[in-house]
């Protein structure tokens, strides 16, 4: 018989059997007929049923067979549980689900490679950890549009080179003819952008070389096509059409391909434009020419036999020569010192460039540890739930196992049934995931958009999933499994379901509470050293008063406000004085920064002083009432007044640090200094108290604010202090800032609080999560304490009765009970918090304010896992200490 | 080629069942399962018998191995009924077991003999 018809027999088992017992029927009426005894006839059978089961290995493919019924058997067993199944599907859907949640984002952020042609072969210049525009010389991380070229040229070991805009513009444009404005992020990009990375178009064209030969005349945009689907509503004849962005009109002549992003995970473009159009392009960037405008990465795609090495040995060259080369500006000693002693890492770009990475994968990886102790933790409650289960079925095993069965038979059965148990909890799990992830995703979106990841299920995230899902199966099945067939027969066909010898039996059941004791009380402690670490960082005193400030920001840029031209400060202060004058707002001023919006550092020269490069002092360009709006104190000074123009002489205001690291002596009131290599100095004019800038978590930085009145340009946050309801300030705000100039785009309107804890988000959701987890895993160990007390308890209630027979009290059989979950839960502490304090080392650099051994956190977690244990054995004590005596004597 | 299982009931036939069985049906084709164990039991003179615990598996394996190939008829009450008869194979295997049979018991015979 062939295999083929062999797997057929599998799935005809059923009718094979039938036909069977049809033969063996015709066969004992043959006999009878004949004159033999009906009954002795029948049991001649006996023997040939058991032996069925063995000539399956013969007829067919037995363990395909095998397999399938041992499924559909399991099944049906545990349907006959349904609470056990029920907490054993849960506590698997919650923990592979958890897992795969967790897993779809760290896979998304972290692993996943581009979309594109052998991502592995591109390499960029640098690490991509810095953005924005530089004049340093010698930067290794952003480099010019000349040098691109240059380096295009000359290079002997990439097939290709590409360079992008470090930043992304976020532009409002008008599709077509249109009114309204719409959101279009940007990204410029070098004209061998695509054909580097080696893609073709999803419809149309993308860009090429030829669109980037000449500056400013190639109007063209390439769309992504999500912004496509979302924005044009798919509109097929998008090829040909138009946006108009700032004063200039592009033509759209592609779309790119549905699964391409970017080459930013978790930034995703929605328009590429060549980089010959950068002046076109708001912000109004001048770099196409400017040999030191560093604003682009560079990266390039090495030929088939090139190394890593020999790459980043060739740029290096190349670095130093095409730098050498640019005669518009002349080294001084130490920049020539720092090029020869400097040295551009090539990083791979597989899996895309990202500061999402940088900022996630600690916290995920950390995630990911998490919820495997969780899954850990389920698994041990399964595999005792089994164990206990297994022991109620020991005679319903020795008896097959008498009749023939093999041990390895049983054992594969039990499997099989963990695999049926773990894969409906495995789906489950998918089931949950999938919104899961996508709440995992808007939490740690700490903007108002959602990031843009996929988080969806792939063939990674699914292969994950089934790998754990095995995984678990195999690791709470085999210890219950092969436990549950070392039976000695006879004893326990004897013994039937009766008396238990001593505490020893449940010696493996008590080690995993045990286990899991432990582990939870690791969670615990995690999920509180977070939540303390959250606290500390919101209640840091910003230096600012967060409290009743809206912010929002303006952008000017996208309608025909050029960059430092005197009608955009006219604006400015226009926006200030009318939205000062509404009922309810005490202060307006437009800033630079805020809070958390990155950085405008460099170094500055104070006249008699040696220039330390080290120190980068951080510029933030503010309007008169800054520090009104902020409630930022003045310590000496004073504050801009309207005398302050640009005609006047140029003043600036510092933070207590700078003063005390630029000006050590004396009061710097009145001194002067230059920002970077500025030929004009500005005067101190007063001095305010210290400020968080970038993060709740940074040490105290060094800040000027100069007046925009001053330093005319784009200054696109708007801080407004208010007393009263938000919702109808911020619609009479934004009434008046389009009172001024209707078309002028307004964006992000929340307030400064929020803001502040958008700066945390990480944090939070770590703290959220671990607590999440934390209370899962005390809760998941909880079930386990009470489920095996109920099991000892159930099978000690013949002893129990003898006890209470012979006059124990109440209260002594409670103790009992409870004195054994006592050793387990004290024996898991002993246990878990050595472990918890060698973890702890892990994460320490992840806490603010607190150490990793953190008395108060472990002390925590110490009372409430004495606190649930004991509750989770009050109620088998309970049971306990009520058996009636006479009724427990005779039970079996 | 696959054993009996171990947990068989040793009988009288000790493996010599898969040829009593071939030379029945090879003499008396189409004949049912009880037919086949009666036969053994009557041209023996009740001196061989084979279990029904035997007989079953044996035919099925037989089966397997194409030797013998089985068909359902009707019986005169309505039921049905399973007969078997020899196939090519099965013939060839039964000249085999024959001659294997001879070589063994003319041993055996040797041995009684000359001990």
């Amino acid at each position: 018989m062939s295999l083929w018809s062999r797997i057929g027999n599998v799935f005809r088992g059923d009718r094979i059997n039938r036909e069977i017992a049809e033969e063996f029927e015709s066969h004992i009426e043959e006999a009878i007929a004949e004159g033999r005894d009906p009954a002795e006839a029948r049991r001649s059978f006996g023997p040939i049923m058991q032996q069925r089961e063995t000539s399956h290995g013969i007829r067919v493919a037995g363990w395909l067979e095998s397999f399938v019924q041992d499924t559909a058997y399991g099944v049906r067993s545990m349907l006959r549980s349904k609470a056990l199944i029920g907490v054993a599907l849960l506590s698997l859907a919650l923990g592979i689900g958890a897992n795969t949640a967790i897993f779809s984002l760290l896979d998304a952020v972290l692993l996943r490679m581009l979309p594109v042609k052998e991502p592995q072969r591109l390499m960029l210049l640098g690490t991509a950890r810095t953005n924005g525009v530089s004049d340093a010389y010698g930067f290794t991380e952003l480099f010019s549009y000349p040098f691109y070229r240059e380096l295009q040229k000359q290079n002997s070991v990439f097939s290709d080179t590409a360079a992008m805009f470090s930043m992304k513009s976020d532009i409002h444009g008008f599709i077509g003819n249109e009114t309204s404005s719409v959101l279009m992020k940007a990204q410029l990009v070098s004209g061998t952008y695509f054909s580097t990375l080696g893609m073709e178009a999803g419809m149309g064209r993308l860009l090429s070389d030829a669109d980037d030969s000449t500056e400013g005349d190639h109007p063209v945009v390439v769309v992504s096509d999500a912004w496509w689907k979302r924005a044009m509503g798919k509109d097929p004849a998008v090829l040909g059409r138009t946006l108009k962005i700032g004063p200039t009109v592009f033509t759209i002549v592609g779309v790119a391909p549905a699964e391409f992003f970017g080459t930013m995970v978790g930034d995703a473009p929605d328009l590429w434009i060549p980089f010959s159009m950068v002046k076109a392009v708001p912000p109004y960037f001048d770099g196409y020419k400017n040999n030191f405008a560093e604003s682009l990465y560079i990266f390039g795609r090495m030929k088939p036999s090139v190394t890593p090495e020999q790459a980043t040995a060739n740029v290096n060259v190349l670095f130093r020569l095409i730098l050498l080369s640019f005669t518009d500006r002349k080294p001084d000693q130490r920049e020539l010192a720092n090029l020869n002693n400097t040295h551009v890492p090539l990083t791979s770009m597989g899996t895309g460039l990202s500061r999402l990475r940088r900022q996630f994968s600690e916290p995920l990886q950390m995630l990911m540890g998490i919820v495997a102790l969780v899954l850990l933790i389920a698994c041990t409650n399964i595999a005792n739930l089994l164990l206990a289960r297994a022991t109620a079925r020991a005679r319903e095993l020795a008896v097959r196992q008498a009749l023939g069965a093999q041990r390895g038979r049983i054992i594969r059965q039990l499997l099989t049934e963990s695999l049926v148990l773990s894969f409906a909890g495995g789906a489950l799990g998918i089931a949950f995931a999938m919104g899961a992830s996508r709440l995992l995703l808007r939490m740690v979106s700490s903007g108002p958009e959602v990031t843009p990841l996929n988080v969806g299920l792939n063939t990674t995230v699914l292969l994950f999933t089934l790998g754990i899902t095995v995984a678990t199966a195999l690791l709470f099945g085999t210890i219950p499994a092969f436990r549950a067939t070392r039976v000695e027969l006879t004893e326990t066909l004897k013994e039937g379901r009766g008396m238990v010898k001593g505490g020893t039996k449940n010696l493996l059941a008590r080690t995993m509470v045990v286990l899991q004791v432990a582990l939870s009380l690791a969670l615990v402690v995690g999920a509180s050293l977070f939540l303390r670490s959250l606290i500390n960082l919101t209640n840091v005193d910003t230096g600012f008063n967060r409290e009743n400030v809206l912010r929002l920001n303006i952008d000017p840029s996208s309608v025909d406000y050029k960059d430092g031209e005197p009608r955009l400060t006219t604006m400015f202060e226009e926006i200030e004085a009318k939205v000062s004058a509404l009922p309810g707002v005490h202060a307006a001023s437009f800033s630079d920064f805020v809070f958390h919006e990155g950085s405008w550092n460099g170094w500055i020269v104070v006249p008699g002083a040696p220039v330390n490069y080290d120190v980068q002092v951080k510029h933030d360009v503010v309007g008169n009432s800054f520090f009104a709006t902020m409630q930022i104190p003045l310590i000496a000074g004073r504050t801009f007044v309207p005398q302050d123009t640009a005609k006047s002489p140029h003043v600036a205001i510092i933070n207590e640090h700078m003063a005390k690291t630029f000006f050590p002596e004396g009061s710097p009131i009145g001194k002067s200094y230059h920002m970077g290599t500025n030929d004009s100095p500005v005067q101190i004019i007063g001095v305010v108290k210290d400020a968080k800038f970038g993060s709740l978590d940074e040490t105290p930085q060094s800040i000027d604010y100069i007046p925009y009145l001053q330093h005319p340009q784009y200054v696109d946050d708007l801080s407004v202090r208010y007393t009263g309801d938000f919702n109808a300030i911020a619609d009479a705000v934004q009434q008046t800032i389009h009172s001024i100039d209707r078309s002028l785009p307004i964006t992000d309107v929340t307030t400064l609080d929020e803001q502040v804890q958008r700066s945390v988000t990480n944090q939070r959701v770590v703290a959220q999560l671990s607590i999440f987890f934390g209370l899962l895993a005390v809760f998941l160990s909880c079930i386990g304490i009470y489920g095996l007390m109920s099991y000892i308890v159930s099978q000690r209630t013949n002893e129990i009765g003898i006890r209470m027979a012979l006059g124990a009290p109440q209260s002594n059989v409670r103790w009992l009970v409870l004195r054994e979950i006592a050793v387990m839960v004290l024996v898991g502490i002993a246990i878990g918090v050595p472990a918890t304090l060698a973890g702890g080392r892990l994460v320490t650099h992840m806490l603010f304010g607190l150490k990793d051994n953190d008395p108060a956190s472990i002390a925590l977690a110490v009372g409430v896992l004495l606190v649930v244990g004991l509750i989770a054995g009050y109620f088998p004590a309970r049971r306990a200490s009520r058996v009636d005596p006479m009724i427990a004597l005779r039970y079996e | 080629m696959a054993q009996y299982p171990p947990r068989t009931k040793t009988d009288s036939l000790q493996g010599s069942l898969d040829l009593l069985v071939l030379k029945i049906l090879s003499r008396r084709p189409h004949l049912h399962g009880y037919a086949i164990m009666t036969a053994i039991g009557n041209i023996s003179d009740e001196v061989l018998r084979a279990e029904e615990g035997s007989l079953y598996p044996a035919l099925h394996r037989m089966e397997e191995a194409g030797w013998i190939r089985a068909e359902w008829i009707k019986k005169e009450n309505g039921r049905r009924a399973r007969i078997y008869e020899l196939t090519a194979a099965g013939k060839k295997q039964l000249g085999a077991e024959e001659s294997r049979w001879a070589a063994i018991s003319s041993a055996i015979n040797r041995v009684l003999r000359e001990a």
